[in-house]
């Protein structure tokens, strides 16, 4: 068993209705700290609406999530905004359609939560700004405006966005879905980048080969329930549920 | 020439208070727009439905009668005398047609605003949330700088009717610029003072245009 401070995500009998649709029937998981955790399966299986649960965007209707080991809800009780902010600070959300602020240069989008949000100076948050720019290759565009930035270097930007905090876990949510194969591949990198440096992550994803590779765990989720899980690369090369192996067959 | 010259002085005169008329409706039209739309969006039906029926009526009946109603009003269904307030160098004339012209304003601007705010992709409010934006922070830094962006055309158009518009004040006898046009117009038997009065509006709106143009053009750095 891990130490329990080694668990940044917990997520236990999770359940989440909208009106008549039941969408997550008891979901429970573990991330620990390193860990990068991918999550797949089909579209209306409840992948997204976990994630959203995670992230505060959604609320549970039973169950329990702990992030940092902060519990932002039991029992389906959710804790005072107080908590709540310090947990919003505790991890990162990159969207499908990156959600940029477009009226904010890059550098600005970066940097706006930690100046208004973390109370840093803007001298510190442009140290920080400038370190991720760097990171995401993407120095030379930092007073450019979102409009002006392919999909890719978008979705780097929004990567950066939520580094920037320094969280201690970062969700991904379908990180790729909203680009084409040769911008994918950019954004996958960095993401290797990142789980090579041991940053917790829980990655909702489509790419088989990219969860395969860079993920230690696979969740598979259909029907609002996980119906399988374990090591990635076992899990992608030799499924053992029905689902998951027509699921997989698919790709 | 002595006669252009006099209509010149007495339309100048009346344009303080068109003026005047146009700055303080904006001044207060658009905040209280902001607030009944944000009324209007309310989840708590009966505040939503209250507001619903505010823009409905405002919108849907003269300004012209709406500015007798003001200025009457308080006397003629409370009996309460006003007519010897005065605010400054602004008399109760003056403080009536403000009163009505910003309400029918909000009204316009409202549902401008509404539009704008409802056009906002439900990701903005997301990200700022989990960025740990409070509400306030959202509001004013992400949210409103767009939605000025998306309304300003609308915007523009209500702006420039406004200047129009301050003519509908000569029900209520206030020495606008219309008022006074019409006053010697009669009085020298000649449609000059209104050829006049028209380049006068024609003109402060040329420059709004320009001013406004400055102002959507300032703002299209980003899409």
């Amino acid at each position: 068993m891990p130490e329990k401070s080694d668990v940044v995500l917990e997520i236990s009998k999770v359940y989440k209705s909208f009106e008549d649709l039941e969408v997550l029937k008891g979901i429970s998981m573990e991330v620990r700290r390193g860990e990068v955790v991918a999550v797949i399966g089909p579209s209306g299986g409840g992948k997204s609406t976990l994630l959203r649960c995670a992230t505060t965007l959604e609320k549970v209707d039973a169950g329990k999530i702990a992030i940092g080991g902060d519990v932002l809800c039991e029992d389906g009780q959710y804790c005072d905004k107080k908590l709540e902010k310090q947990i919003r600070s505790k991890f990162g959300l990159v969207f499908q359609n990156f959600n940029l602020f477009p009226h904010f240069s890059v550098r600005r989008n970066i940097t706006e939560a930690l100046i208004h949000v973390h109370k840093m100076s803007k001298e510190e948050a442009d140290k920080v700004c400038n370190g991720l720019l760097k990171k995401m290759d993407l120095m030379q565009k930092a007073n450019d405006y979102p409009c002006n930035l392919s999909g890719g270097q978008q979705q780097r930007v929004s990567i950066a966005r939520a580094l920037a905090t320094n969280p201690e876990i970062i969700f991904f949510d379908e990180p790729t879905s909203a680009l084409d194969p040769e911008l994918t591949k950019g954004v996958l990198n960095v993401i290797k980048e990142l789980a090579k440096e041991k940053m917790t992550m829980v990655i909702v994803t489509h790419e088989m080969s990219f969860a395969r590779d860079v993920a230690d765990r696979i969740i598979f989720m259909d029907g609002g329930v996980i119906v399988e899980e374990g090591p990635a690369y076992e899990l992608v090369t030799n499924p053992k549920q029905e689902r998951t192996k027509a699921f997989l067959a698919g790709y | 020439m002595g006669a252009i010259q006099s209509t010149l002085i007495q339309l100048l005169q009346g344009f303080k208070f068109t003026f005047g008329i146009f700055f303080f409706t904006l001044i207060f039209s658009i905040p209280l727009g902001l607030l009944v739309s944000k009324g209007r969006m309310s989840k708590i039906k009966i505040v939503s439905l209250i507001f619903q029926l505010y823009i409905s009526i405002l919108r849907g009946t003269p300004l012209m009668l709406q500015l007798l109603l003001v200025y009457f009003g308080p006397y003629y269904i409370f009996g309460i005398n006003l007519g010897s307030i005065q605010i400054g160098p602004f008399n109760y004339r003056f403080i009536a047609t403000i009163v009505a012209f910003s309400l029918n304003y909000a009204a316009y601007f409202a549902e401008i605003f509404r539009g704008g705010i409802q056009s906002m992709s439900k990701g903005q409010y997301e990200a700022a949330t989990v960025l740990g934006f409070s509400k306030m922070q959202t509001y004013f830094k992400i949210i409103l700088p767009q939605v000025v962006k998306r309304v300003l055309p609308s915007v523009s158009n209500e702006i420039i009717t406004l200047v129009k518009d301050t003519s509908l004040a000569q029900v209520l006898s206030v020495t606008e610029m219309f008022t006074k046009a019409s006053a010697a117009a009669s009085a020298q038997v000649s449609v000059i003072p209104f050829i006049v009065a028209g380049a006068f509006y024609y003109v402060t709106n040329l420059i709004i245009e320009q001013i406004l143009n400055r102002v959507e053009k300032s703002m299209s750095y980003y899409s």
